[in-house]
């Protein structure tokens, strides 16, 4: 026991000076925490002015939209903020919904247009509804044929969609045996349902096969959530007819409000159905019903806006960043450059990257939490896989780009600078992000399920389907959708496997040349000329920041209401 | 999904264990696949660099004071110093910042503002480093040009602070963790002894954490070290030695770190063989320096866990 007079080193000097040491103290903490925040904001705040250019605008076209939109709808927030907190989240939900449909939609048209036709695109969901089918059906017929179900779940897919052996296989094949002198072998396969389809000669028109494609089934998959969910299959045969008729109008009003069939289909495929489910929720919990003004105001506003600016003649800015940017190829000359190719790209170039890492560190991950044993040869070699992760999370992208480029293009012949190359090499790089958050989404299922699970007699595999993969999901897709926006980012390995600077014409397949959003700005930040540096750079930058900013606010949309439910 | 409900799960159907089986050994190699990672990270280097070595012997490499392609000089000497320097910039910026903003984070924000700033933070460490890049070319390097100091358009200095401020959040947010693992148990008995706050957190947390505090200095100096974009963009592509005559000169010049140099060689139009390989002998350097810091500051991290758990 220190006796009380002994000197502590603590709270010697007189209380005055402490004091204001201890403030000084907290003061500089707290400027060193936004010391980073406030420099990068200023930053982007240039890049956003150098992308926009408001100050080319005419004062009158500012004070009109500050009017009509600005004023309301910040009348509209702190009215939220203040008073009718779960009033703000409808309002920002039923803001979201729309932005996010319309953007899902405007890939998939970019998928149409660019990757498969309509045709295509029918043949392929045929197959896979009519596999699905065969699958289900077989676990109903034969419930108990385990091993026999998993032979069936990988042949009918293949089957209906690639055909038996798959075409590639057999080209590959033949190719060997011919260069081994023994002559084309595989003459005969079962061409698949999909080649099927394709070969039929008469066909609904496009508009009409996009109804039954995507409409259809997206309609009816929330109309059978929310028929569940409101337990009245009505409401949901609503929702599904509803959407329906919506769509089909656009053969006439598409073309009338000047967007074709095609897009108004897609457009109201992916907005509307969600909208309503969540729209006719909140007004069955009438519960901050006043947010549904919000999105109603907003679009009044844009809209008075536009001809209040029309009617008095101001002058709109003159953005870098506008449609036309986002259409159209890049280019010599600064006025005429643009993002597109590079952005469908990088929206092909995720869809490899999902496919290929999803799945993966998904399984990896689980193997670690629900099978690994921790003793034994085995336990050993987890320890060091788990380590090894660890490590893998932190090694310079720039390597895994000589990885890829000596492993899939001079090992393998990829083809160089392709997108399924670029993919993959960056998809190696975010694969130790997706199983470490995988990890930890599935270390917090608690055990007691698994033991309740466990004691009604499931295996560890149906545990682990039914009871830990449900509750991990929303916390495996924040951390993929967080890992994916690091991805769309990178640009080291996309250099290192020689990825197109400036492509004229959008990626076709995943085997083309391809291009890809920040390998665009790359090239774009070695132009000299001013309005490269000042205009089209910072219109690309600010283009994937918010493609970033969009794919991390989902991912904490996700988390908070996950959060929020368990 | 319906058909699960009517599946009779007390019963133990044939094949059942077998399909078990088969999803463990799936699930089994989805998890090695980062063993196979690493190990062709390994091979595929060491193989070319070793092929490297044939044509250019290593101590030339490793003792070389020039790299220029054109005239088949490769040593690796100014590419690390360029590395060197880039790091000791950043970490001059990003570890007093980062303990700090980690010190208010843990000890002095109120939980309003820490979920605030923390998440904002994490942020930071989201923005692709192209951008930061891009930050440092456009923006940075004018500004401290009309500050008056003598820049060249392609600078050292500007490169430095943006991966400093890139790193920032790494630094803060692992430090946070530790201070945070502190038991609370150590700051009552400070304050029982009459310490302010700011000796508590300077006198107690700070010491306390010091090994967790250290294990995210390693990682964000790894992180830097392996940083391309930002180097590319805004270094330029001069290697050069220190220049310890005039140590301010070398803010002012650019510069070439080691990940610049591979992407330079791999976009040059006409490289030779050895230039070429030089490339995998490099990039096993920066392999090599960067794991053994990541296993490192994991030991270290590892420790401070044990300590308090």
């Amino acid at each position: 026991m220190a006796a009380p007079e002994q000197d502590t080193g603590f709270g010697t000097g007189t209380s005055g000076v402490s004091r204001i040491r201890g403030t000084a103290f907290e003061a500089v903490c707290l400027a060193a925490t936004s010391f980073a925040l406030v420099t990068v904001l200023v930053l982007l705040l240039f890049v956003a002015a150098d992308a926009f250019r408001p100050l080319s605008a005419d004062p009158g076209w500012h004070l009109v939209y500050f009017l009509t939109l600005v004023v309301p709808v910040l009348g509209l927030a702190v009215y939220y903020y203040r008073l009718d907190a779960p009033a703000g989240e409808v309002a920002y939900s039923t803001t979201g919904i729309p932005v996010v449909g319309l953007l899902v939609a405007g890939g998939m048209l970019v998928v149409i247009v660019e990757l498969i036709s309509v045709i295509e695109l029918f043949a392929l969901t045929l197959a896979t509804a009519v596999s699905a089918g065969v699958i289900v059906a077989h676990g109903r017929v034969r419930p108990q044929a385990a091993l026999e179900r998993l032979g069936v779940i990988v042949l009918a897919p293949t089957v209906a969609v690639f055909g038996l052996p798959p075409a590639e296989f057999n080209t590959v094949f033949n190719w060997l045996t011919t260069q081994l002198g023994l002559g084309p072998v595989l003459q005969t396969r079962i061409t698949s349902l999909r080649e099927l389809v394709m070969m039929v000669p008469v066909l609904p028109a496009d508009w009409l096969l996009l109804l039954i494609t995507l409409t259809v089934p997206v309609a009816g998959l929330f109309g059978l959530f929310m028929g569940r969910r409101r337990d009245s299959r009505r409401d949901g045969l609503a929702l599904l007819g509803g959407t329906v008729v919506l769509a089909a109008a656009g053969f006439v009003l598409g073309p009338l409000v000047g967007i074709g069939a095609e897009a108004w289909i897609l457009a109201t495929s992916f907005t509307v159905p969600p909208l309503a489910f969540y729209v006719e929720g909140v007004v069955r919990r009438e519960e901050g019903t006043a947010g549904l003004v919000f999105p109603v105001v907003a679009v009044v506003g844009v809209l008075l806006g536009a001809v209040l600016v029309r009617q008095l003649g101001f002058a709109a800015p003159d953005p870098w960043l506008d449609v036309g940017f986002l259409l159209s190829p890049t280019s010599r000359t600064p006025a005429d450059a643009g993002i597109y190719p590079a952005l469908v790209g990088s929206v092909m170039m995720m869809v490899v990257i999902i496919v290929a890492t999803f799945p993966v560190g998904v399984g990896a991950a689980i193997y670690l939490e629900e099978y690994a044993p921790s003793t034994g040869l085995v336990g050993k070699f987890v320890t060091l896989i788990e380590i090894n992760i660890g490590n893998l999370a932190g090694v310079p992208s720039v390597v895994y780009g000589l990885l890829a480029l000596a492993l899939f293009i001079r090992f393998i012949n990829m083809p160089t600078g392709s997108v399924i190359v670029g993919a993959l090499a960056v998809g190696l790089l975010i694969l130790p992000i997706v199983i470490i958050s995988a990890q930890e989404a599935i270390r917090a299922v608690p055990d007691s399920h698994r033991q309740a699970s466990y004691g009604m007699g499931a295996t560890k595999w149906q545990t682990t389907r039914n009871v830990v993969l449900p509750q991990a999901m929303p916390g495996i897709l924040t951390g993929t959708i967080l890992a994916l926006g690091r991805a769309i980012g990178e640009t080291a390995p996309l250099l290192m496997v020689g990825l197109a600077a400036s492509v004229r014409l959008a990626p076709n397949g995943f085997f083309d040349l391809g291009a890809a959003m920040p390998r665009q700005i790359f090239s774009w930040s070695t132009e000299l000329e001013p309005a490269f540096r000042h205009g089209v750079l910072a219109a690309g930058v600010v283009t994937l920041l918010a493609v970033l900013l969009l794919m991390n606010g989902t991912a904490i949309v996700i988390r908070n209401k996950y959060q929020r439910d368990s | 999904m319906s058909t699960e409900n009517n599946e009779d799960i007390t019963s133990r159907p044939a094949g059942r264990a077998a399909r078990e089986r088969i999803y463990r050994y799936v699930l089994f190699l989805c998890a090695s696949l980062s063993i196979f990672v690493t190990v062709s990270i390994v091979v595929i280097l060491a193989r070319d660099a070793v092929d490297f070595f044939g044509i250019v012997s290593p101590v030339e490499f490793f003792t070389g004071t020039d790299f220029l392609l054109s005239r088949g000089l490769y040593g690796v000497l100014p590419l690390v110093s360029g590395t060197i320097l880039v790091t000791i910039i950043a970490a001059f910026i990003a570890l007093p910042v980062g303990v700090a903003a980690a010190v208010y984070l843990s000890e002095y924000a109120s939980e309003r503002a820490r979920s605030i700033l923390k998440p904002a933070l994490e942020v930071l460490a989201g923005i692709p480093t192209v951008v930061y890049g891009i930050f440092a070319l456009v923006y940075v390097t004018p500004f401290l040009q009309a500050l008056g100091l003598p820049l060249n358009t392609f600078n050292t200095l500007s490169a430095s602070i943006m991966v400093g401020i890139m790193i920032i959040p790494m630094v803060s947010s692992l430090s946070e963790d530790a201070m945070s693992a502190v038991p609370d148990s150590l700051r009552q008995a400070a304050y029982g002894m009459g310490a302010t706050k700011y000796e508590v957190s300077t006198g107690v947390v700070i010491p306390a954490a010091v090994s967790g505090i250290f294990s995210s200095f390693i990682l964000a100096l790894s992180r830097a070290i392996g940083e391309t974009m930002i180097v590319v963009v805004a270094m330029g592509s001069r290697s050069r030695l220190i220049d310890f005559a005039d140590p301010l000169s070398n803010l002012w010049q650019g510069n070439q770190p080691m990940t610049a140099a591979m992407v330079r060689i791999n976009g040059a139009d006409v490289v030779s063989e050895a230039g070429f390989k030089s490339m995998f002998a490099i990039g096993l350097t920066l392999f090599v320096i960067t794991f053994l810091m990541n296993l490192a500051s994991n030991r270290i991290a590892a420790r401070y866990r044990e300590e308090y758990e």
